[in-house]
């Protein structure tokens, strides 16, 4: 294990049609796609990366929009370490829905979960600055007020993407780092997963574990 | 305002959804749920049958049953029940119901005739449109099947409009096509119209022999059994549904199976009148619509496509105007979509309500209910039939129905390729919701050991995701068996699901979904209430358990609305607002007062000024945001703020001065807000102290001092209080403050111009012997002064706020109203149970003497007091100063009534007026002196300020 891995398990919130499935596809594939179908439920993706010498994997639930799917959020971001709280710069409404996310975070999610506010789309603002609807000063007083890293993103022509999850990346407590300290009782548990799942025999760990 | 917004009325089936979890199905809704059949269909009448039925088109040869020994044909006879509905006559077998199930629409009966029976008591000889012969032999007592008959009679001749239309309805059942072009081999004869595939092609690679062979198949089905409104289901149809229905057939067969043809052919015209009716307008549902439409199986060429893109859109939208209550629910557009390429845009339409209603109930709601409640039920499935692989599950922190919930929601569609997503539906469409189970069953228990081998989440899924992605492939590739290696992996599926889990049943279903609707159903209601508590508006004045107060009774009230269904409209209309406000404010609470209609004029109107103020989106209707904030502001402590507040209610222009009609509303309000005091419904702090002032002296009077030295005061079990003169007291102080609130505003508006009117000073100069003329004498003195003012066109016209404060501080009684009373008559913690709904005088008092803390309080000063003074007389002005003693010195016996300090000398002059014309007694002219000390430090300072300021 010269290289160790660390897993974060991260979730992508906000209003429908914000381009949270983009996101996760141009980060995942260096994709993009115009027509996306909506996610029904979630759908769960991974990607690694490397930060400094230590490969982060993210375990990404990309959850569906629509409000009424908010009651199956909780399902998706429990035990996350990290969360995109994504809205659309050209949507007011999703913004709203955003402070909504971030506020329900903090009361109900993982006390140490990092969240990113995104907002996503601004390449439709490189033909016309008019088309923002919220404004980028505004965005960074809510990350400010609320301890997030901030981001303006286009999942449409890669900018900022992987900006973003390097930045969570670097926040979480790394393996390496870990080990001297060993404070964190949650990523202790990831990381047992994480070696669970390079064991061949995953069940017996598990019982070895828990005791 | 997403969650609850939609403002329209609930839709009655999705209580009936509702119902139907519930164990107590009546027969008409088990019938029709069974057959399904439209929700006016009722079982009018039964009884016990021998059916043949013999269609024109001669009999299928290769068909050996059909023929006895010698080559005649035969007839199948088949015996079972009848049953009459207004629109059907449904026929199933006694033994089998699967062998023999007729379901034939009235409309296309073109003839009925006594047919002569050898065997029978009684036959009928009913022949369709399409010619088919249907021999009905009665089998029972005569007269019942006679009563059988004329109800028949009856039906028939309502159905004769929808006969009229039987034709042109036929002709868009491609059934009919096939009939009319393979047996009257008529030329001209175009398919009718159909799904996307017609001119985008179907999904998948058809094996085009194998398609011909299969609708040739369902052609001979038809020939034998009849078709679409007229039709026989028996074992050769489920059969021919399970091996896959051809794609041109496949629209009709589903809407025939899911009951939605019915629907199509009752409600004529309706698809195209939702869309005519709703054309250019807006909603919540249509914006989340367009956000979708070109995100609906986007792989399949014709979303890629206006005409496709304009379809998908017409039926998403007509329904989302026909239920309001789901509106649109993401997913929606995905099997929507998947119809779509099947079926007409009607066929379609119905086919996907009837889905939303019986299929998947509750699934697309606003809260999602139906699809919570089923996950929860598949997980027990998954429990009960694999419970290895559920230990596992539980063991690993895995959550199924993170794997499951979309296979639910999209029926598959966004899990597998569509051409075998749609083989799932025909299934569906015929077998019903079970179908979802037993498939979701068997993809587990078919990649059980891999799924044993998943950590976490994530291997879980992409284990089931390559799985569907694979479906095409051989289940046995290494089997040296040809046969065995051609089995794919999809009808692998189909064999696990409808063979090893033919054990789900919709009987088993209804009862799993009963067991747990409570608790999702409470889920469901706390989590809606934390999200809507989180996004509440910040308030000042109410606590925590207050707003969860106020967010249930508002919700308990607006009877329409199911929190844990997600239906009805969630704001409340005016009506509703009277009702939440008798909940909570002693003043709106329902009295008889209301009877009277002058009374119930001035809470109307009192509560409309209200309502409009709170409502902030000035739609006629408040949000449970519009009721905190407009609760916050009426409770506020600040005596500055809440004269204010109640100003700016009736400044409806914001220019700060209220006219003379607006100062005359304003003195209407007051009086019903301070009815439950003026009819001594309730008593306020003045009249409490005054009371227990009494009970000390009282106390004090028949108390040794002795006791009262050893420190242990008995209340005295026999003190009797005059109730009566209590309320008569408090009334007239009340009646004195509304007359003196009305004239001080008219004599102190701008500009000054006022003609001492000396004797509408004098409102209570002859009360002292007939009360009762005295208060009528009052009321017309009243009226006159209301009308002098509101007609007398040289009046000063308007009064500001600063004149409005300083009129309603000259008057305690009108002061402690804003300062405490008012806030004290909204009672936030309570309304939920309706307590204190007739709380009479009596209860006021006994909670008086029940105080016994406070009354010793009284009783010490007033025993140091005696100690002092000789004279009762005398008493009262030293209490005043005792009492301030022994407050600084005991600080620990402060009531918030306790008002001890008296700085009100400004106060008193301005009232002088008022008190000079107490003629009572002497006894209660003290009695008055003493309420006009009490003042609560606070507030008389500032008053203090106040006056200064606006000096």
């Amino acid at each position: 294990m010269s290289n160790p891995i660390t897993s974060i398990k991260l979730v992508l919130l906000g209003e429908a049609a914000v381009g949270k499935s983009s996101i996760v596809l141009r980060f995942v594939s260096n994709d993009f796609s115009e027509n996306k179908e909506p996610t029904i439920g979630a759908a769960f993706l991974t990607q690694r990366v490397n930060i400094n010498d230590h490969t982060v994997k993210f375990e990404i639930w990309d959850t569906a929009g629509q409000e009424r799917f908010a009651s199956l959020a909780p399902m998706y971001y429990r035990n996350a370490q990290a969360a995109l709280v994504v809205y659309d710069v050209t949507k007011p409404q999703s913004f709203i829905k955003a402070r909504h996310w971030v506020k329900e975070l903090h009361e109900q999610a993982s006390k140490n979960i990092i969240i990113a506010l995104v907002g996503n789309k601004i390449d439709i603002l490189e033909d016309n600055e008019n088309e923002r609807k919220v404004a980028r000063e505004e965005a960074e007083k809510l990350a400010e007020e609320e301890g997030l890293l901030f981001f303006e993103t286009s999942a449409k022509t890669g900018t900022n993407i992987s900006e973003v999850f390097l930045g969570i990346g670097e926040k979480i407590p790394l393996k390496g780092l870990e080990d001297e300290h060993n404070n964190n009782g949650l990523n202790v548990t990831e990381d047992q997963r994480i070696n669970l799942a390079n064991t061949a025999n995953a069940s017996e760990n598990a019982s070895a574990c828990s005791c | 305002m997403s969650f609850f917004s939609s403002i329209r009325q609930k839709a009655p089936f999705l209580e009936r959804i509702a119902e139907s979890f519930t164990p107590t199905m009546s027969r008409d809704e088990k019938f029709r749920l069974q057959y399904k059949l439209p929700d006016d269909e009722h079982i009018i009448d039964d009884t016990n049958t021998d059916i043949t039925f013999t269609t024109p088109y001669g009999t299928n040869h290769k068909d050996k049953r059909r023929k006895d020994e010698n080559g005649n044909q035969l007839a199948y006879v088949f015996s079972g029940k009848l049953f009459l509905t207004p629109h059907f006559l449904v026929f199933r077998d006694a033994f089998d119901q699967s062998s023999c199930v007729m379901i034939l629409n009235i409309s296309t009966i073109k003839r009925v005739e006594r047919s002569p029976s050898l065997s029978y008591a009684f036959a009928l000889l009913v022949t369709l449109y399409s010619g088919t012969q249907i021999l009905i032999q009665f089998i029972g007592l005569r007269n019942r099947s006679e009563q059988f008959c004329e109800k028949l009679k009856d039906m028939l001749k309502h159905n004769i409009p929808n006969a009229k239309r039987l034709p042109m309805f036929i002709e868009s059942c491609y059934s009919n096509f096939l009939i009319e072009k393979n047996i009257l081999r008529k030329t001209d004869i175009v398919a009718p119209k159909a799904g996307l595939g017609q001119h985008f092609k179907y999904p998948g690679q058809p094996d085009i022999t194998k398609e011909k062979a299969k609708l040739r198949l369902w052609f001979e089905y038809f020939k034998e059994n009849g078709e679409n409104l007229a039709i026989i289901q028996n074992h050769t149809f489920q059969k021919l549904v399970r091996i896959g229905v051809p794609s041109r057939m496949r629209g009709e067969i589903w809407e025939l199976c899911s009951g939605s043809m019915y629907l199509r052919f009752s409600h004529p015209g309706e698809y195209q009148k939702l869309l005519d009716d709703n054309r250019d307008k807006t909603s919540q549902a249509i914006d989340e619509i367009e956000k979708d439409l070109k995100r609906s199986l986007p792989e399949y060429s014709a979303y890629q496509t206006p005409e496709g893109i304009q379809r998908l859109r017409n039926v998403l939208t007509a329904y989302s105007w026909m239920n309001p209550d789901v509106g649109y629910c993401q997913a929606m557009n995905i099997v929507c979509a998947g119809l779509l390429i099947y079926m007409s845009e009607e066929q379609a339409f119905w086919c996907l309500s009837n889905l939303c209603d019986i299929y998947a109930p509750g699934y697309y709601s606003k809260t999602m209910y139906g699809t919570l409640l089923d996950q929860r039920v598949f997980e027990s499935f998954v429990e009960d039939k694999m419970p290895v692989l559920n230990d596992y599950i539980v063991e690993h922190d895995i959550q199924l129905s993170v794997i499951s919930l979309p296979w639910f929601l999209s029926l598959f569609y966004t899990s597998m390729p569509l051409e075998y997503a749609v083989r799932i539906m025909d299934i569906f469409f015929m077998n019903g919701p079970k179908t979802l189970f037993q498939v979701a069953l068997a993809v587990l228990k078919v990649n059980g050991d891999d799924i044993l081998q998943a950590d976490d989440d994530g291997m879980f899924i992409a284990i089931v995701k390559h799985y569907f992605q694979t479906l095409h492939e051989s289940a046995h590739p290494d089997s040296p068996d040809l046969k065995y290696r051609q089995i794919t992996k999809f009808q692998e599926l189909l064999v696990t699901a409808f063979k090893e889990f033919s054990v789900i049943t919709e009987d088993m279903i209804i009862h799993e979904r009963n067991k747990y609707k409570k608790t999702i159903f409470e889920n469901i209601e706390t989590f809606v209430k934390k999200t809507q508590m989180r996004r509440m508006p910040k308030t000042f004045n109410l606590s925590d358990k207050e707003l969860s107060n106020i967010y249930d009774v508002f919700y308990q009230s607006i009877e329409t609305h199911k929190i844990s269904l997600g239906t009805g409209s969630s704001n409340m209309t005016f009506d509703v607002f009277l009702q939440f406000m008798g909940k909570f404010c002693d003043w709106a609470k329902p009295s008889k007062n209301d009877d009277d209609p002058v009374f119930k004029k001035q809470k109307q109107t009192f509560l409309k000024k209200l309502f409009n103020n709170w409502d902030s989106s000035k739609v006629g209707e408040l949000t449970v945001n519009d009721v905190v904030l407009g609760l916050d502001k009426m409770v506020t402590p600040d005596l500055l703020e809440a004269m204010n507040y109640f100003f700016s209610l009736y400044d409806d222009d914001k220019d700060g001065q209220l006219q003379k009609d607006g100062v005359l509303q304003m003195s209407e309000g007051l009086l019903l807000l301070t009815t439950p005091w003026k009819t001594g419904k309730f008593v306020d702090l003045l009249t409490k102290k005054a009371i227990e002032d009494d009970i000390a002296d009282e106390i004090v009077k028949e108390t040794s001092i002795d006791q009262q030295a050893s420190g242990s005061i008995e209340l005295p079990s026999g003190v009797t209080i005059d109730e009566e003169k209590y309320k008569a007291q408090q009334s007239e102080r009340y009646l004195k403050a509304a007359s003196n609130f009305l004239q001080r505003c008219f004599e102190y508006a701008e500009p000054l111009q006022i003609d001492r009117q000396v004797d509408l000073l004098d409102l209570s100069d002859d009360n002292d012997d007939k009360p009762d003329e005295a208060k009528e004498a009052r009321k017309k003195k009243f009226a006159t002064i209301v009308a002098n003012a509101a007609l007398d066109p040289t009046r000063p016209t308007a009064i500001d706020l600063a004149t409005f404060r300083m009129v309603i501080l000259a008057d305690e009684t009108y002061e402690l109203f804003f300062s405490t009373t008012l806030r004290d008559s909204i009672h936030l913690e309570e309304g939920a149970n309706d307590s204190g709904n007739n709380q009479v005088l009596k209860s006021m008092f006994d909670g008086i003497i029940a105080d016994g803390r406070r009354v010793a309080e009284r009783v010490r000063r007033r025993v140091d007091s005696v100690a002092t003074n000789k004279s009762r007389a005398d008493s009262i002005e030293t209490n005043t100063n005792e009492s301030i003693h022994t407050t600084d010195t005991n600080s620990k016996m402060i009531d918030l009534d306790d008002f001890t300090t008296d700085h009100l000398e400004e106060h008193e002059e301005l009232l002088n007026n008022s008190w000079e014309d107490m003629d009572d007694s002497a006894e209660q002219n003290a009695r008055q002196e003493r309420k006009i000390e009490p003042m609560s430090p606070s507030a008389s300072e500032k008053q203090k300020d106040l006056i200064e300021f606006e000096a």
